[in-house]
């Protein structure tokens, strides 16, 4: 076994995260063995955090081979952009794990708390061996493993027939998904020697156009299914929701960042680039996608919907660096595809950071409010200041403001689509720069999407008793938000830190390119940037006159109530209107009793939206399979004569296959 | 030098703001056969709010009081990004237009966070509307701006600018006159003027900037004022200088400036005119006639960049 240093700190993660903490939780249920477990899970996490680091500076990629006890080959290696994934998997799991432990001790009872930490170390395990994995099988095997732990997260916390449902259908997708993402690798086996990557990278060269454009198309169709392109994203605003916070925030924050890994391996590393076209496919659809999340995310009320749908929009922007970036590697332009590149990869890292912190404080707001829902909330900063300043810092950043993480990489995804109005090509020069009003429209929407969120839920007044008496949540939920928030301000406001190293991870993806002067200009300007804009505002502040609390204007009625407060559904009901050709909502209205219509006893009205996909897409899909499924019975008769005939069949037709084949 | 003139430039910006709004509600009141007030009344009303005491909601928390606070910094940054009487800015370098427009979003941002902060069902319609409103402005004020950074190949403002310097009056093209009218639509919308808000009335059906600062008192609401006046007066100067800038100082003599200081001061009362025009010769749109009136600025935008095709050549 050929291991160094850093090899055998990526062996203490694996067996730590997927041995020792499984089994001390299984073996003792006491506390002293969970608190074990829980600090051999962050030190693990932090330990990752190191080895990514480290991985990265090194020349040689550290590697850990396990191929002599596993049954396949089995072999990790952090080169740069693995190193880049595994920091930004144990940099979220850090907070994500001190934010867990007090939730996980308030909500779950003893077996199921231990079976819960259990799960969470196996699946924080199954990610970083996607984000390492160097061959085929142990990447399948992490993928694999991913999708099912994550599946009994969402289990564990509750089985009413509903949530079997969502599970089911993320199952089902997670394994269309992965069945292509297993034919992408299959694709190369007659080229290539084996399944490792090396092999794979060298095949590459000579595997001839269609088979590159079928690994392309898998890749893109695999890996969109995970990471929530739209069409392919029925699942997520499913599955994302019903989990535990902490595990939606592992989900939403980490888990489709593995698809964005996955796509950036395939289609940059392996094939350094697909057909001419794939760039502008990879464009179209992430910008419907990008567009119709942040529409269906405005129109939702429960914030943890809301929160999974703006992940599938947040996705969407960063496919939108990734095509850009495609499109500048077919023109034969490596400077603009760095740009992109690093804007996407940086919009991946940081919609890890924001997308943790928001649904870790969606996680602290049903913990102090027992309610997700924005319409009951209100009021929640003056209660809880930590959380809400946490929160709006997170919002912030998903809704792109400078001076929060989240507006770098969406600059740098803008100046990468203005870049291509310098290109050679008609159609690049054009749909480029068309594509900055897509992009313009879609951080728009965004930040009135969570102007509502934060509005609604932590300004105003309380819209629910619940709401009314909630407290600040505990110590370790807090510090789990404030680190993340902190990270997010830092970025904000000194990109440079991740930009440097993430320039010279686009350097090795793509050969030739230099460094992106717009990388080098955003770090420069935006600290001054900060100064001018805070130290206007405290020298503003220090204006201050004295202060009296005076009634909200209520038009001269004695007082306002909650009620007459913009609720969250009504904030977003012009823009629902505008875009009502997007929603297409089943609308039921029920008059009882119905025979008098004019004098209803009562009446009932429901609305259900974004069900279209399921109409035009899923359902038609569905009936076809099952009506197959159903002319296939025939062939199952019971009668042991023609099964006897099948096989006898199946014999000749093999031996005249032989047979034509020599 | 340099440094100098760029600085004395954020401060015209900043301190001639209230003069704009007084000079434009004047010529609106003398087009509308009123007497109107002085002038110099903003200043007067700055003054005023600042003296005043602060009035705060009970139920508000640390964002209400924040918000002006940070909107007003977002919006003098703004201003530190606009040329105007010599081709150069304090951001120039590296201070691109997107962050521009992000930076008024910033301010835009948290004064609606202010808003609904208030608790009064006010705030919470000015916010909502508001948000409409400039998501989709926000389209076409970039794509506008990417036309004419096409045409300069630059993206930063000063270096726009300076291109634009370098051409003829008479080189024209149809990619700047799309831009220039869908800017125009947007600066319209940005600012909160007529035909998309009435920055004079206070009824509940037509309001949306006025709803947002409702529960806004005292120095905060001078603040805010303050803000808006400057977003107003940095948009002017930004359409000067992308699209009119001939006649800006080129070296840093005291007498160049001094001339391009006066004309820009016959430019921009030219656009107050047309401003105080527009805005007593058109009703207010419905609210769901302003998504129409957006759409077509952007789909002009959008003819604009594709227009830059034709120019390049």
């Amino acid at each position: 076994m050929q291991m160094g240093l850093m090899g055998a700190s990526l062996f203490f993660l694996l067996s730590v995260l997927g041995v020792c903490v499984p089994l001390i939780l299984i073996a003792s249920h006491t506390k002293s063995a969970r608190k074990l477990a829980i600090s051999l899970i962050l030190t693990a996490s932090l330990a990752g955090c190191a080895a990514a680091v480290l991985g990265f500076l090194r020349q040689s990629p550290p590697l850990l081979d396990l191929s002599r006890i596993t049954p396949f080959p089995f072999l990790l290696v952090i080169d740069r952009l693995s190193a880049f994934f595994l920091l930004l998997v144990c940099a979220v799991a850090v907070p994500v794990t001190i934010f867990a432990v007090p939730y996980f001790d308030l909500h779950y009872s003893e077996p199921r708390r231990n079976w819960t930490w259990a799960f969470f170390s196996l699946f924080l395990l199954s990610m970083i061996v996607v984000v390492t994995a160097a061959t085929g099988f142990a990447f399948l095997a992490g993928w694999e493993l991913m999708t099912l732990v994550s599946a009994a997260l969402i289990l564990i916390e509750g089985d009413s027939e509903e949530r079997r449902h969502n599970v089911f259908i993320y199952l089902l997708m997670m394994h269309a998904g992965a069945a292509a993402v297993a034919a992408c690798f299959f694709l190369f086996l007659p080229y290539s020697h084996g399944l490792d990557f090396e092999a794979i990278r060298t095949a590459s060269a000579t595997i001839p156009g269609p088979i590159r454009t079928a690994v392309f198309l898998s890749a893109f169709v695999g890996f969109g299914t995970k990471a929530g392109l739209i069409p392919l994203h029925l699942w997520l605003p499913r599955a994302h929701p019903i989990a535990p916070s902490p595990v939606s925030a592992l989900m939403s924050g980490i888990m489709l960042k593995t698809a964005v890994y996955g796509f950036v391996r395939f289609a940059f590393d392996f094939l350094g680039g697909g057909p001419w076209w794939s760039g502008y496919a990879v464009l179209l659809v992430a910008a419907i996608t990008g567009l119709l999340g942040i529409l269906y995310a405005i129109a939702e009320h429960d914030l943890k919907r809301l929160l999974a749908y703006s992940s599938v929009e947040n996705i969407g922007i960063v496919f939108l660096g990734l095509g850009t970036s495609l499109i500048f590697l077919a023109n034969q332009a490596p400077l603009g595809a760095a740009l992109a590149l690093v804007a996407a990869l940086l919009h991946a890292f940081n919609h890890a950071l924001f997308k943790s912190l928001l649904f870790l404080g969606a996680g602290a707001i049903s913990n102090a409010t027992d309610s997700v829902d924005l319409n009951e909330l209100g009021g929640l900063q003056r209660r809880m200041p930590f959380t809400g300043a946490a929160m709006l810092v997170g919002c912030c950043s998903i809704a792109g403001m400078p001076l929060f993480s989240g507006f770098v990489s969406e600059w740098l995804t803008f100046r990468g689509l203005l870049a291509g109005s310098s290109l050679i090509g008609t159609k690049a020069q054009i749909i480029l720069p068309l594509m900055v009003g897509i992009l313009a429209l879609i951080g728009g929407l965004a930040a009135a999407c969570f102007v509502k969120t934060f509005g609604v839920a932590f300004l105003g007044r309380p819209r629910s008793a619940g709401a009314e008496h909630a407290r600040e949540v505990p110590l370790g939920m807090r510090v789990g938000l404030l680190l993340l928030g902190a990270c997010c301000i830092c970025i904000g406001i000194l990109p440079g830190l991740l930009l440097r190293p993430l320039v010279s991870l686009a350097q090795v993806l793509i050969p030739g390119a230099g460094v992106p002067e717009e990388t080098l200009s955003i770090a420069r300007i935006i600290p001054w940037i900060a100064a001018i804009v805070l130290g206007t505002g405290a020298l503003a502040a220090l204006l201050k006159r004295r202060e009296r609390l005076a009634r909200t204007w209520a038009c001269g009625l004695p007082e306002l109530s909650s009620r007459m407060q913009y609720t969250s559904t009504v904030f977003s009901k012009p823009i629902r209107f505008v875009f009502a050709r997007a929603y297409r909502p089943d609308r039921t209205v029920e008059t009882l009793p119905a025979d008098q219509p004019y004098f209803p006893v009562s009446i009932s009205y429901r609305s259900v939206r974004t069900t279209s996909y399921e109409r035009v897409l899923y359902r038609p899909f569905v009936e076809w399979v099952v009506s197959l499924a159903h002319r296939l019975r025939r062939l199952q008769t019971g009668n042991i004569q023609i099964y006897l005939l099948y096989i006898f069949l199946a014999l000749v037709s093999l031996l005249t296959f032989l047979r034509f084949q020599n | 030098m340099k440094i100098t003139v760029d600085i004395l430039q954020v401060l015209l910006l900043i301190l001639g703001a209230p003069l704009v709004r007084g000079i434009i509600a004047r010529m609106k009141a003398r087009m509308q056969r009123r007497q109107g007030a002085s002038v110099w009344r903003p200043y007067a009303e700055l003054a005023k709010l600042f003296r005043k005491e602060d009035l705060v909601p009970p139920t508000s928390s640390a964002v209400f009081r924040l918000a002006p606070m940070l909107l007003f910094g977002a919006t003098v940054c703004v201003a530190a990004f606009v040329p105007v009487v010599h081709a150069s800015a304090l951001l120039a370098s590296g201070g691109d237009f997107f962050l521009l427009v992000y930076l008024l979003a910033l301010g835009r941002f948290f004064l609606s966070l202010g808003a609904l902060d208030g608790g009064s069902a006010f705030g919470g319609m000015g916010a909502s509307r508001e948000a409409l409103v400039s998501s989709l402005a926000e389209a076409p004020f970039l794509l506008g701006l990417v036309a004419v950074a096409i045409l300069a190949s630059r993206a930063d403002l000063a270096g726009i600018v300076a291109w634009t310097l370098q051409q003829s009056i008479f080189n024209i093209s149809a990619v700047h006159v799309l831009a220039f009218a869908s800017l125009a639509m947007v600066a319209l919308a940005e600012t909160g003027r007529m035909p998309v808000d009435n920055p004079t009335t206070h009824l509940e059906l037509t309001m949306i900037h006025e709803g947002m600062v409702l529960e806004y008192s005292g120095p905060r609401l001078a603040l805010i004022e303050w803000a808006s006046a400057i977003k107003l007066h940095a948009m002017l100067a930004l359409l000067i200088g992308l699209f009119v800038p001939w006649g800006m100082a080129s070296g840093d003599s005291a007498w160049g400036i001094a001339l391009a200081l006066l004309l820009y001061c016959v430019k921009a009362g030219i656009l107050m005119v047309l401003l105080s025009v527009i805005e007593s010769a058109v009703a207010k749109m419905r609210m769901y006639l302003v998504p129409e009136f957006l759409g077509v600025a952007s789909a002009v935008s959008a003819l604009a960049v594709i227009f830059t095709m034709l120019a390049k050549r």
